[in-house]
């Protein structure tokens, strides 16, 4: 398994059980009790060991490939989308901890502790609202993070032609649906607490439990998040030394039509366009999935990298001819290459 | 006169010291007014409210994000395509860097609209509508000025760009131009915000002052660091002027916001008017004799003005429609002079295409020379200048008319009243009508170009001079200049059409040989038509042959076909050499002698 399917795989768990949430959130606009019934089907399979160990799998691997592709990187040259994904991604472990911890460790240390939407809602409109806030812009970094990379994966596909239009708006629905139904059913939990003392007498004392393990429950986030930080920050800097040391070495590229780039050595040919502003096609900014942005090789074949599995397979896919290549997987290591763009700037799949 | 000035300049001071006292005081009360601020603020926010406005707002991003990302899969293509094709000349970059706009203006269109038409569907908690408006607003005016900026600068993309500024400058101009935008928007929606919202006065005369000093500051510092001086020899530098141009605004700007703004307007729009007859022909310096730059520099002109104007009504916050509707009779005399200075647009616009037009027809065809042939195009020189003078009348009269009609004056009785003037001017006028109506069919039918010599119906000819509404002047051949109105033309013969026949008669002696001389007669016509310098006119060559013989002579008429206004030349030319080959076969013109011949005397018987 490749990194870039375990990527996908683990990504597509992940977008599994935040949808499976939302929805659940989304049942908030008939009633909390409604929330209630369905959540053993809709979140209950996540809480099995099974479910719970997936989860917690994909996410580590997720995160993990997150910051190994920081790593790995060589230049900042991205396309809006991928800088995105990338401001997303980063952002969403510290947001989301906090909700994390709470519901899968708070069970744990505290006995009969019980995780309802009532208890959690009450807390986010009434009791602290400033965790409301956090979850809030997580709802939104989680969702558009995924389904920017639904659609970047989806869009590939011959399908997507059939699907697109269904699949576009449900994307979109999911998450203001699920925010309606959190407005809504805030509106029942205030009541709630309002007019019923003995419910509100229920969440109170659930939630002096929690509070009284929260020091142990804060120390273990602050560590996470130093661990996290620590490691966003290596990445980082492995990215910069990397830039940093490779920054006197250049190399020139020409290109078709008399343009032509200059960049740092072992950049790719895509990454040397977009540094330099030739105009390049790339459906998949760079992942070597959609073959869009292949280039014959005129001359210099010598001072590429040479071609890796996957690239072979995209290029027999698109029925490439000889002597052409992925140009943002061929790296360039040397001087006097010449490419020409196969494909306008503008080209789709 | 002086006491006026020196009283004004006094209340003038005393005006600046209270403005200046409230800026300070503005400064020195914001710290602690912000803190209370940010309390309410926080405050407002940390409750069940401040998570229900919290939670639209994210719906409204939400819907915003998700409409305009559906309108990008469609456009994204179409934009990446017009950013990377090459564009030859300035005029194309324009139109590649509008459609871009295009583009663009249309997803942000949607991105707003949505947003805002979503946040009508909640019940927003007191206050937070207002907030997310001006939000969404801010949003627009951002995204839209950085569009228009990318536009003109097109950092990185140097064959969209439409200002001659170099690549390494324009990233660096586009960022400083986005920077004073973003503070001037910040200074001009934020602080309402906080004064109507959180009713936070000072903090709102802080922050505009503080974002107003900072954008004056870096625009001085921009026009030092980017504009130099230009051309050749030492000039005054426009980066002075520039700075001054600022530092006077900012000025004006401490002592009253909105004339400040009116300033900064007037200043745009002079810098503009000046510049833009250099702007509007560096797009069109491909062809510069094209009509459409004149068309666009008048139109821009104009455009430009409105624009202005209407950015002045908002600036000063007057309530356009309101004013529309009430019934003060100065604004609406504005507004009616608004639609006078349309209509007169419109008469220019059209004015200049059909003057341009006219005029590069005329060029094109002017003869060569005063004394040039009349060719193929002289109904067109004719008929031109008539056509120009008419449109520029007609148009006269229909700008003259119609702005009477905007301005709100009844023009049914004028109308009238020229009817019946009209009536009995028309009677007096008769003749002239049908010179003129005469005239128009004289020439519609071709009957004479200028350069044409015409005999007229009485005995007056000559070669058609010049051409007007009323008549035609004629140069007789002697000197004289007829005028002749169209309606005394009458019969027209015209002399200068296609061809003319010549003839003329050939008296020989009674006893030549008339085989012989109808013979040498063709042969001198062989010998012209082979002459360069005559031969070109001719277009049939000269023939002759006996016409009649009478007592003694014998009369051979000739006859030649020329190009009009030929003959004379030509038949000279005949005569010339008919009579050197008469010479040399020894034969000469019949004299008028008469030969009596005395019969015999007879015998005497």
């Amino acid at each position: 398994m490749t990194l870039r399917s375990l990527r996908l795989v683990t990504g597509l768990v992940l977008m599994a059980f935040v949808t499976g949430h939302m929805v659940n959130l989304m049942l908030g606009m008939h009633s909390l009790a409604a929330m209630e019934s369905w959540r053993p089907w809709l979140m209950g399979p996540w809480r099995s060991i099974a479910g719970q160990g997936l989860l917690v799998c994909s996410a580590l691997i997720h995160l993990a490939l997150g910051v190994y592709a920081i790593w790995v990187r060589r230049s900042l040259a991205m396309s809006k989308t991928d800088v995105v994904q990338l401001c997303l991604g980063l952002a969403t472990p510290p947001l989301l901890l906090n909700h994390a911890v709470v519901m899968h460790m708070a069970g744990e240390v505290t006995p009969n502790f019980d995780a309802t939407f009532g208890q959690m809602l009450a807390v986010y409109w009434s009791f602290s609202p400033g965790y409301a806030f956090q979850q809030l812009g997580v709802v939104m970094v989680v969702w558009i993070h995924a389904a920017v990379g639904l659609y970047s994966w989806l869009v590939l596909k011959p399908v997507w032609k059939r699907i697109g239009g269904m699949v576009l708006p449900v994307l979109f629905a999911v998450p203001i649906l699920a925010l309606l139904g959190f407005a809504e059913v805030g509106r029942e939990v205030l009541e709630k607490l309002a007019g019923d003392p003995a419910w509100r007498e229920h969440i109170t004392a659930n939630l002096r439990r929690v509070v009284a393990v929260t020091d142990p429950l804060n120390a273990m986030q602050s560590r996470l998040l130093w661990g996290y930080g620590m490691l966003v920050i290596v990445a980082f800097g492995v990215f910069g030394a990397r830039v940093l040391r490779e920054r006197l070495q250049r190399v020139t590229i020409d290109y078709d039509g008399g343009a032509s780039a200059q960049g740092r050595r072992g950049l790719s040919i895509l990454e040397l366009s977009r540094l330099n502003d030739v105009p390049h096609a790339h459906v998949c900014s760079g992942r070597g999935r959609c073959g869009t942005c292949r280039v014959r090789i005129e001359a210099g074949p010598g001072s590429l990298s040479p071609m890796s599995e996957a690239e072979r397979e995209t290029l027999a896919r698109v029925e490439a001819g000889a002597g052409e290549r992925l140009a943002c997987q061929a790296r360039v290591t040397g001087s006097g290459v010449v490419a020409t763009r196969l494909l306008p700037p503008w080209a789709t799949v | 006169m002086s006491q006026t000035l020196a009283g004004w300049s006094v209340q003038l001071l005393a005006d600046t010291t209270t403005r200046l006292e409230v800026l300070r005081n503005d400064v020195l009360q914001a710290p602690a007014e912000l803190g209370t601020l940010i309390g309410q603020t926080h405050a407002a926010l940390m409750s069940a409210n401040g998570v229900a406005a919290f939670t639209y707002i994210v719906i409204l991003l939400l819907v915003g994000i998700g409409v305009e990302w559906l309108y990008w899969t469609y456009a994204y293509s179409p934009l990446r395509a017009i950013q990377s094709s090459p564009a030859a000349s300035p005029r194309q970059a324009l139109e590649l860097a509008l459609r871009q706009l295009a583009l663009q203006v249309s997803g942000l269109a949607l991105f707003t609209v949505a947003a805002i038409g979503a946040s009508a569907a909640f019940s927003w908690p007191s206050g937070v509508h207002e907030l997310v408006v001006a939000a969404t607003l801010l949003l627009l005016v951002l995204r839209l000025a950085w569009m228009l900026i990318a536009a003109l600068l097109a950092p990185g993309r140097g064959n969209l760009r439409l200002v001659p500024v170099a690549d390494e400058r324009a990233g660096c101009l586009a960022a400083v131009a986005m920077t004073v935008v973003c503070l001037l928007a910040l200074g001009s929606f934020v602080p309402g915000v906080m004064e109507r919202v959180g009713g936070a006065s000072h903090v709102a005369g802080a922050l505009r002052l503080l974002t107003t000093t900072a954008a004056a500051l870096l625009l001085v510092i921009a026009a030092f660091a980017f504009f130099g001086s230009r051309g050749q020899g030492p000039r005054f530098p426009r980066s002075f002027v520039l700075a001054l141009l600022v530092m006077a605004v900012y000025g004006i700007w401490l002592l009253n916001a909105s004339a400040a703004l009116l300033a900064a307007i007037l200043a745009i729009v002079i810098a503009l008017q000046i510049g833009l007859r250099e702007i509007v022909f560096f797009f069109w310096q491909d062809d510069r004799d094209s009509v459409v730059p004149s068309i666009v520099l008048s139109a821009t002109r104009f455009l430009v003005v409105l624009v202005a104007l209407g950015v002045c009504a908002v600036a000063v916050d007057t309530p356009v429609l309101a004013l529309a509707a009430a019934e003060s009779p100065l604004v609406r005399f504005t507004l009616r002079l608004l639609g006078v200075a349309t209509l007169a647009l419109l008469t220019h616009v059209v004015w200049i295409s059909i003057r341009s037009g006219i005029d590069q027809r005329l060029s094109r065809i002017r003869p060569r020379g005063p004394h040039a042939e009349p060719d193929e195009h002289s109904r067109l020189l004719t008929l031109l200048p008539l056509l120009r003078v008419s449109a520029a009348v007609l148009l006269v009269v229909m700008l003259v008319v119609s702005s009477l009609w905007a301005l709100g004056i009844e023009i049914t009785p004028v109308l009238a009243g020229a009817g019946v003037v009209g009536l009995a001017l028309g009677f007096g006028a008769q003749a002239l009508v049908r010179d003129v109506i005469a005239g128009v069919f004289y020439l519609a039918e071709d009957a004479f170009r200028i350069g044409e010599y015409i005999e007229a119906g009485g005995n007056t000819k000559g070669a058609v001079e010049r051409i007007t509404l009323r008549t035609v002047a004629l140069r007789h051949h002697n000197g004289p200049l007829h005028f002749v109105p169209y309606g005394a033309l009458g019969t027209v013969r015209n002399t200068s059409r296609d061809w003319v026949i010549e003839k003329f008669n050939l008296p020989l002696p009674i006893d030549v040989d008339s085989e012989k001389i109808r013979k040498l007669i063709k042969k001198v016509g062989e010998e012209m038509m082979a002459d360069p310098e005559v031969g070109r006119f001719i277009m049939e060559p000269l023939k002759g042959k006996l016409y009649r013989v009478d007592p003694g002579v014998k009369i051979f008429r000739c006859k030649f076909r020329t190009a009009p206004g030929r003959q004379f030349d030509i038949r000279a030319q005949a005569y010339k050499r008919i009579e050197a080959a008469l010479k040399r076969m020894d034969i000469g013109f019949a004299d008028g002698k008469t030969v009596l011949l005395n019969p015999a005397p007879a015998a005497s018987a």
